[in-house]
């Protein structure tokens, strides 16, 4: 891609996730197979056919923002900010006081998202039917509207580069990264932050439960007997800046971002297309943007949310796609651990995928016991891998698919 | 380098229903506001002071007159708002739904709230009734990316499909986003724009958080004191050059070049450091595009009364050494659509660089003291040279500065 071309690396991770807030403790979290899963507590749930979410707990969001007061945000923001500081600490870039050695206009912010604030909406409707218009406040336009997320990391940081929100629902993490990515080939920013962040919401859930969406028990990705998906909360953010720069700083490089791929698939807002016709370009072109085979892929990090319906449909796309090469290619789903977590979902799973190219560990499919279809889903243990290179499937409403893939960087 | 070039266009707006209606509109000075009737105000029995009850409101909207009757009762009021806008840019650009079935058309839609009427009615029905009665249906239009996967079924665009949102600049960086897909090689053909609803979550919201204006919404002027909200939706239908010289496609600009930056400190802001932004914006995109500032026949920007970001564009534009560029600013007639807006400025643009006419700002007097943009005129006028290169300009009221540099052709 013109004009500069240039490779891009992953050079900082900052998660806070339902299995543990920082990289350490998400990815151990992951390799040992816990779960994030129980019963709700930040709304009444007794309504509800179903009760289990994956909330992010003991988070303080002032133990790692520097600049915004948390009070003053909205929760996908506090998640989104603080992981945006993890990650910014990660990658060496960040100073005591600032950033030292970047230009803050050649710095940017690219998040994903599916909700936004939900909450904010939700407390505008408590206060609206509770009090009519004399309950609304000043609030909500300050703090709801979805790209205030990304405002406020690049607040927090000092970036005044691009920044942009991308809300492709839960594919946005991807979406995110892919844009950054082409922001910084187009040379038009030396260090992006790009992730997705979404909280844990009464909307969302109910959203979910009148779909029949939701697990009642635990969440079983490619089983036979899987029930649903399992909401919540979290939020990824990486670091990506051009190779060349990141190994001129002496930086510790997670990974390449070798290329991407969306597409739509024109036919339903929230059943995927039957075929996987969708999601199967998505990976196609990452591959060819990438510039390899199927045969290349070591690992895939599965959309995998655990409905019937979406793993049938991934299980069908990796088939299509991979042919002879899909029964070899290990392929997880976190979501069995941490459950969907909506926007943020394709950003964390970006930085396991940095992480297992790096540290050469997969982590597992947990609750696995019967099954569907022939694939490798590494079952309820984590493996030691060769993974040279780590594909990233995620999908959403709205019909949007998107791949991106990670390689070892210099492969 | 691949280039990007118009090749369709279609608008949706209170005062006019396609693009050459627009911009004749717009320099007939037809302003868009009136009082709303889109939802009631004064609900609840509360007769609380409410401020402005002036918008741009789209009335009647009949979709059915531009959609035909194809069902759609699946589809939101920001969707039926798009649908409309993409099948004009559709039908003018000639690709055709068969062209559509052999080669994929991505969209990018520009967007701050797509639909918080929905997700608020969602919400409130799940509160009144329970959770076991909120609508699937309205949770599949929830999301913000709805309407954009909505005009991706209606129209089957089965390419790259993505929203962004980024306040009053989200249209303008929707073009930019689409533009690099295009430039990057990562699609031939992309609609991109924006669209936005008006509603009451929306209205309320932005009343209660001071930034309607009550005494006056004239961009730039002295007098004013915040915005009017409008909605409507517009689309370009953008494509690589060659190959819609290929297929013989009528041209109606060329998209040479475009930047961001952001204005970091929010509220706290300083007006320098804001203006200082927007000038970044303005440098980066006139570098992008392989000009200087002075090829700049026109500029159409992005101040709609907010105090504030008013000021800082008009800074930021002489500070980038454009102050005496004939100038408009749309939103004295329109109001403040917000993911639509920059995109309105981009169909007006389109029938300027085609009649020479510049729209001027409805009811502007005087600036700030030291106002510096003497481009900026209250009458509308015929400009003396037929501008070559015209600057778009967006600046969102939480940081987000977006420039985009068209070409006329």
């Amino acid at each position: 891609m013109s004009p500069s071309g240039v490779r891009v690396a992953v050079t900082g991770l900052g998660l806070v996730t339902p299995v543990g807030i920082g990289r350490d403790e998400v990815w151990q979290g992951l390799l040992d197979g816990r779960s994030g899963f129980a019963p709700i507590e930040s709304f009444d749930s007794s309504r509800f056919p179903v009760h289990l979410g994956a909330e992010v707990r003991g988070f303080h969001p002032e133990l790692w923002l520097r600049i915004l007061d948390p009070s003053q945000l909205g929760r996908a923001s506090q998640l989104a900010a603080a992981a945006a500081r993890m990650a910014l600490d990660d990658s060496g870039i960040a100073g005591i006081a600032g950033i030292a050695g970047i230009d803050a206009a050649r710095a940017g912010v690219v998040m994903g998202t599916t909700s936004g604030e939900p909450r904010e909406v939700e407390r505008f409707d408590d206060r609206y039917l509770a009090g009519g218009l004399d309950g609304l406040g000043p609030e909500f336009i300050g703090l709801y509207p979805c790209h205030m997320i990304a405002v406020h990391v690049a607040r927090e940081v000092g970036f005044a580069g691009p920044v942009t929100m991308i809300p492709t629902a839960c594919a946005a993490g991807n979406y995110a990264i892919a844009h950054a990515f082409d922001l910084l080939r187009a040379g038009r920013a030396d260090v992006m932050l790009a992730g997705g962040a979404d909280a844990f919401s009464r909307i969302t859930y109910a959203g979910f439960s009148r779909l029949g969406a939701i697990a009642p028990e635990r969440c079983q990705p490619f089983d036979r007997n899987r029930r649903g998906m399992i909401p919540g909360e979290g939020a990824g953010v990486l670091v990506l800046e051009p190779l060349p720069r990141a190994l001129a700083r002496g930086a510790r490089v997670y990974a390449e971002v070798a290329g991407y791929g969306l597409s739509c698939d024109a036919h339903h807002m929230t059943a995927a297309h039957p075929e996987g016709d969708g999601a199967a370009r998505a990976m196609q072109r990452a591959l060819a943007d990438a510039g390899i085979g199927p045969e290349d892929v070591s690992y895939i990090s599965a959309h995998g949310t655990g409905t019937p319906t979406n793993d049938r449909l991934e299980i069908l796309a990796v088939q299509r796609v991979f042919g002879a090469a899909a029964a070899k290619t290990p392929m997880s789903s976190i979501k069995s651990m941490i459950g969907h977590t909506m926007g943020a979902a394709s950003a964390i799973e970006a930085a396991v995928c940095s992480l297992a190219v790096s540290t050469g560990r997969i982590p597992p499919t947990m609750n696995l016991e019967e099954p569907d279809g022939d694939l490798d889903y590494v079952p309820n243990h984590a493996r030691e891998h060769d993974v040279r290179v780590a594909m990233n499937n995620a999908y959403a409403f709205g019909g949007n698919n998107a791949s991106v893939i990670f390689q070892r960087a210099g492969a | 380098m691949r280039r990007v070039v118009i090749t369709g266009a279609g608008a949706l707006s209170p005062i006019a229903d396609s693009p050459a209606a627009l911009h004749t509109a717009l320099c007939a000075q037809t302003s868009a506001l009136k009082e709303v009737e889109l939802f009631p105000l004064d609900t609840a029995g509360n007769v609380a002071d409410l401020g402005p009850r002036h918008a741009g409101e789209i009335r009647p909207f009949e979709p059915k007159d531009y959609l035909g009757e194809r069902n759609l009762r699946p589809v939101d009021r920001t969707a039926r708002l798009l649908l409309v806008a993409a099948q004009q840019a559709l039908e003018s650009s000639g690709w055709t739904a068969e062209k559509r079935a052999e080669r994929e058309v991505g969209l990018v839609l520009g967007t701050t709230f797509c639909s918080v009427r929905t997700i608020a009615e969602f919400d409130r029905r799940a509160l009144q009734l329970g959770p076991s009665y909120a609508s699937p249906m309205d949770f599949a239009n929830s999301v913000i990316n709805a309407a954009a996967g909505q005009a991706a079924i209606w129209h089957d665009l089965r390419g790259v499909n993505s929203t962004v949102a980024a306040g009053e600049a989200s249209g303008l960086l929707a073009l930019a986003y689409a533009a690099d897909l295009i430039r990057g090689g990562r699609a031939d053909a992309v609609l991109a724009g924006g669209a936005e609803e008006l509603c009451f979550e929306s209205f309320v919201g932005h009343q209660r958080a001071g930034r309607l204006g009550s005494v006056c919404t004239v961009p730039f002027d002295a007098r004013r004191d915040g915005f009017a909200l409008a909605e409507g939706a517009a689309m370009l239908f953008l494509e690589e050059a060659e190959s819609a010289a290929a297929r013989g496609a009528h041209v109606l600009a060329e998209i040479c070049g475009y930047a961001e930056s952001f204005a970091g400190d929010g509220e706290e802001a300083s007006t320098a450091d804001f203006a200082d932004a927007v000038a970044r914006a303005v440098r980066l995109a006139v570098a992008d595009a392989g000009i200087v500032p002075a090829d700049l026949g026109v500029l159409s920007l992005s101040a709609n009364g907010g105090v504030r970001s008013d000021r800082a564009e008009a800074l930021g534009i002489a500070a980038a050494g454009l102050a005496d560029v004939p100038a408009t600013a749309i939103k004295a007639m329109l109001g403040e659509a917000l993911g639509a807006s920059g995109a309105f400025q981009a169909v007006d643009l389109l029938g300027l660089f085609a009649d020479g006419v510049l729209p001027g700002v409805l009811g502007f007097q005087a600036g700030d003291d030291g106002f510096p943009l003497s481009g900026i005129a209250a009458q509308t006028r015929t400009l003396d040279h037929q501008p070559r290169f015209g600057l778009l300009h967006s600046v969102a009221w939480d940081g987000q500065c977006c420039a985009v540099i068209l070409e006329a052709k």
